[in-house]
């Protein structure tokens, strides 16, 4: 038997047939928690349970979701409230326990080494973030509602070229070189070859974001 | 695979919506394989769990009694799209959203689109009216709720939201019935009857 597809799987929810919840989950269990544990780090357990929520939610939210364009209409509708759902998580774990240890012990795991630089400017990064989510906490504001958290970033990758944003941006997601080449129309090879490099600009247009640092 | 702290910050934007893919981390999600495949046992309790989420659900729009849960199962019945059903009745598709989710009182609707409505859905007006009815206590009453919750979020000891929690009960009890205002009730009654008239 062939797997359902996505407007299947959305109308026997919507009618509350028990298969549709069966095939949410061949579909979406074991790709969202290898998602959560592979790319975002998050531990097995944790990430069993945030899947949880998020088919949960999916089928609490299914009247609202409509397809306008295709059948992946609904795959990425999924992604988003996981998305969302990880943020949340992140946001909570890093007020409970700081970001910093985090990425360090990840940063052991993989045994990789910070450069001198690379580590201040992560720390000033994530100081600013910490600082932003503790004031967002204090004041009345849903979280949800605080924007720019991060736009550092984004300024400093609006700042480059646009195939090296984009290669930056993808493989911090683990998109393949493939897909990036196709995107972007740069050979692999070069993409490869340039990774570590563009990665290194980046840091560098990062630090004059905080000249306090006075990183050289 | 290795991920250095770069590449985490990176991800951290992402989550935070402040950079996009354009879809392509969707995209490649959709097609990657699985790395680590969840117990049969977690997959046996996930699916438990959305079993009876799917019956809750089941069971609160089986009987439509507010306009929000009769448009969402109207829609959901008919295979109707929300610009199908803005283009017949007349009305924004901001505004038929809010009335979906019973946030807007239906006095704002006119009567005009009412009577589209009407004959679109093919809904007995005395079902409108009490749908009408009960879609009106709700937007009316909703903010008393939404300040009892944000009092409660506000208390810090469980012993203070406790009693948060115990006003708010005894302020339900004492108008059970959800009995609009006079003047509101009477506001009320003639929209109906220009509508169902």
């Amino acid at each position: 038997m062939g797997r359902a597809t996505n407007r299947q799987i959305v109308e026997k929810l919507r009618n509350g047939d028990r298969k549709g919840a069966g095939h949410l989950v061949d579909a979406y269990q074991d790709r969202l928690i290898s998602e959560a544990v592979s790319i975002f780090h998050i531990d097995s357990l944790d990430a069993e349970e945030l899947v949880s929520d998020v088919l949960l939610s999916v089928i609490q939210k299914i009247d609202s979701f409509e397809f306008t364009k295709s059948d992946g209409d609904f795959h990425f509708w999924v992604m988003t409230i996981f998305r969302n759902r990880i943020r949340d998580h992140v946001r909570h774990e890093t007020l409970k326990g700081g970001l910093m240890e985090r990425f360090e012990e990840s940063a052991l795991e993989n045994d990789q080494e910070y450069s001198g630089t690379e580590l201040e400017v992560v720390r000033a990064v994530v100081r600013q973030y910490e600082s932003s989510l503790h004031s967002s906490e204090r004041s009345a504001d849903d979280p949800r509602t605080v924007p720019g958290k991060l736009h550092v970033i984004a300024e400093t990758l609006d700042a480059m070229e646009t195939w090296e944003r984009v290669l930056l941006r993808c493989r911090a997601l683990d998109v393949p070189y493939e897909d990036i080449s196709h995107y972007t129309g740069k050979p692999v090879s070069q993409l490869k070859v340039y990774h570590q490099r563009v990665r290194k600009k980046f840091v560098k247009l990062l630090s004059e974001h905080y000249p306090e640092l006075a990183i050289s | 695979m290795k991920r250095g702290s770069i590449d985490r910050l990176i991800q951290l934007a992402f989550l935070e919506g402040d950079i996009t893919t354009h879809g392509l981390y969707e995209q490649t999600a959709a097609r990657r394989h699985p790395r680590t495949p969840a117990s049969a046992k977690a997959r046996r309790e996930l699916l438990e769990k959305l079993e009876v989420s799917l019956k809750a659900r089941q069971s609160t729009i089986a009987a439509p009694v507010t306009l929000g849960s009769f448009l969402r199962k109207a829609k959901t019945e008919h295979s109707f799209t929300t610009s199908e059903i803005v283009s017949k009745v007349g009305i924004s598709a901001n505004i038929y959203r809010m009335l979906e989710q019973d946030r807007l009182s239906p006095l704002k609707i006119s009567v005009v689109s009412w009577k589209r409505l009407i004959r679109f859905f093919d809904v007995p007006t005395d079902m409108l009216a009490e749908m009408i009815r009960r879609t009106y206590q709700l937007v009316f009453f909703a903010p008393s709720y939404r300040t009892t919750l944000a009092r409660y979020k506000q208390e810090k000891s469980r012993a203070k939201k406790f009693q948060v929690l115990e006003a708010a009960a005894r302020e339900l009890y004492a108008r059970a019935d959800l009995v609009l205002p006079p003047e509101e009730e009477q506001k009320l009654s003639d929209f109906i009857k220009t509508i169902t008239g």
